[in-house]
């Protein structure tokens, strides 16, 4: 069994590897796999790079495929253990962070930057994801305290109930913007489909922390997520003490999803598949599911966004539209086929 | 060995139970009988410490009420009627979650202990055999069986049944409550139980508490329960009902 596992956890890691390099090797001009790694090598350790190889190359791996690669394996990685997460708490094989407002509230966040017309200059490279990541936490802090307000116990249903008003209110305030400022309006509808067209290594240097102090945290609290996932009153009569880690769970969840989204807008899907497909793999075990679905989301979104640039050059499909077209379809066949067999 | 006085609760509106007081002994199973919404429910979940509450409940010299949640969880565990199981757990796993409350350290594994109570566990409810299915794929029955054994890994002293074998069938009903006949018998543990069913309730426990209207009607063993005190608590002539019913078998 525990062979089996690392078995699982080392192809899956070999999966991810390949993906990136993949990712970075295909576009307009297409790199090997060797090569990458040459150029890889050359960079951190000064090893010397092959003759055969275009000096134009180093600078297009390393200034611009890269960062993309690893910016949407990050988003992909803390998407889906994001959702994993939210999955355990909710009880509910549907929850989403994004069922919290994260989307929503970041979303409406992003609108008022463009609107406002800031997003120019040094500044205002930072300034749309630092507003949105703003409105993504204080949009989940809102529900959690309606939440905890309405019920003292802050029940499931209560969450959801209240993240669903507030999602849908913060939507409602978006579209507004949009419909009332016409000249942003395309932005703003960009925006929300998610693009790594920002492939910057700022955005990953910020990106990469946050998935790591988030994973680490969520596999501190892995025996509380397995317990909670048999419901509230069990977990509290087992020893859990349910409301604290609760919204501690939630908060990490909301800062984690709500980074990446800030700088990519809004990737549906990766979270709910990614849990998915791993419970399938690796069983229920949040030791084992929080790790893999990081993986497996992150290796998602690389080949998804290769798709999305690669399909229709030179333009670019809105990363969000793809995962949304591949993993809706998917995610009725993961969930369904499961039932089926019983 | 457990001692609850003057015990009132409610969910934020007026108290569901009000000024509760009774004890129960080492060895001994106890019932709680009442109409709907007498508080049975309320009283379970107040013992488990699902419910902020007034007055004491004492379990050999320890105040269970500002415990924390762990120390709690080793004393006193809760089995409800219907646990949800959303992912593919297998029986294993699942049992094992019930030493939530006896691990040490944030990131150390489980121990032999740990291990020996789970299989010690599933032994005793006779699903061994099915430790290494997802909890999913099992029946009705199989899967309140493993619940019960998780219940029995938690080690607790005092264990709380709130109607446990609803939706089972028969010979589940008798099997889980023999099993826990078996488990009260040892050292230094009771069982405080609500029940669906009258006669399964009457069969099981030493001892019964009525409950009318979140106040204690009376306290007392199975055997001195008249019929006349169970008409008053049920608003209806109880045993000619049963007899009634007990005529179709005739």
């Amino acid at each position: 069994m525990r062979y089996g596992y690392r078995v699982k956890m080392l192809l899956l890691l070999a999966a991810a590897l390949a993906a990136l390099l993949l990712g970075a090797g295909v576009g307009s001009v297409a790199v090997a796999p060797g090569d990458i790694l040459a150029i890889l090598a050359n960079r951190l350790t000064g090893a010397p790079l092959p003759e055969s190889l275009p000096p134009s190359y180093s600078a297009m791996v390393l200034d611009m495929r890269l960062p993309r690669v690893l910016l949407a394996f990050l988003t992909g990685a803390a998407l889906a253990a994001g959702g994993a997460v939210m999955q355990s708490i909710l009880q509910n094989p549907l929850a989403s962070p994004f069922g919290m407002g994260v989307s929503s509230g970041a979303g409406l966040g992003a609108a008022l930057v463009i609107v406002s017309g800031l997003t120019g200059g040094a500044l205002g490279k930072f300034l749309l994801p630092s507003v949105s990541l703003g409105f993504a936490l204080g949009s989940v802090f809102l529900v959690v305290f309606a939440a905890s307000r309405l019920d003292r116990g802050m029940s499931n249903t209560t969450v959801i109930l209240v993240g669903m008003v507030l999602s849908l209110f913060c939507n409602a305030v978006m579209n507004l913007l949009a419909s009332s400022s016409p000249a942003y309006a395309q932005r703003i509808q960009l925006w929300q489909l998610g693009s790594f067209s920002m492939r910057e290594w700022s955005a990953v240097w910020a990106l990469a922390p946050a998935l790591a102090a988030g994973l680490l945290f969520f596999m501190a609290f892995s025996r509380e997520l397995d317990v909670m996932t048999f419901g509230e009153e069990q977990a509290a009569s087992m020893g859990v003490e349910l409301v604290k880690t609760k919204r501690r769970l939630l908060a990490a969840v909301a800062a984690l999803t709500g980074t990446a989204v800030a700088f990519v807008g809004i990737i549906g899907f990766v979270d709910l598949i990614a849990p998915h497909v791993v419970r399938r793999w690796f069983g229920a075990s949040h030791r084992r599911v929080l790790p893999a679905s990081a993986l497996f989301g992150g290796t998602f979104l690389v080949l998804c966004d290769l798709a999305a640039r690669t399909l229709t050059p030179p333009r670019e499909i809105p990363i969000g539209s793809i995962t949304a077209l591949l993993g809706a379809p998917f995610f009725l066949y993961i969930f369904f086929a499961g039932r089926m067999r019983r | 060995m457990l001692y609850v006085e003057h015990l009132s609760c409610g969910y934020g509106g007026p108290p569901v139970l009000r000024d509760v007081s009774f004890q129960v002994d080492a060895g001994e199973k106890l019932c709680v009988l009442g109409l709907n919404g007498c508080g049975k429910t309320t009283l379970l979940r107040a013992l488990a410490g699902l419910l902020p509450c007034q007055g004491h409940i004492r379990l050999e010299g320890t105040g269970l009420v500002r415990l924390p949640a762990r120390q709690r969880a080793k004393r006193v565990a809760l089995m409800s009627q219907f646990s949800p199981a959303p992912f593919d757990y297998t029986v294993y796993e699942t049992v094992m979650l019930g030493r939530y409350a006896h691990r040490r350290g944030l990131l150390s594994g489980e121990s032999e202990e740990d291990h020996r109570a789970v299989e010690e566990s599933l032994r005793r409810t006779g699903v061994w055999e099915l430790r290494d299915r997802p909890v999913t794929e099992l029946s009705g029955g199989q899967r309140q069986r493993v619940f019960l054994a998780r219940t029995f890994a938690q080690a607790p002293q005092v264990i709380l049944l709130d109607e446990p074998t609803n939706h089972l069938d028969l010979h589940f009903q008798a099997e889980l409550m023999n099993t826990l006949r078996t488990w009260t018998a040892a050292e230094s543990r009771c069982v405080v139980g609500v029940f669906h069913d009258i006669n399964l309730a009457l069969d099981f426990a030493d001892m019964v508490l009525l409950l009318d209207q979140g106040k204690v009607l009376a306290h007392l063993p199975v055997r001195a329960l008249t019929p006349e005190l169970l008409n008053r608590l049920y608003g209806m002539d109880v045993a000619g009902f049963m007899k009634a019913m007990l005529r179709r078998w005739e």
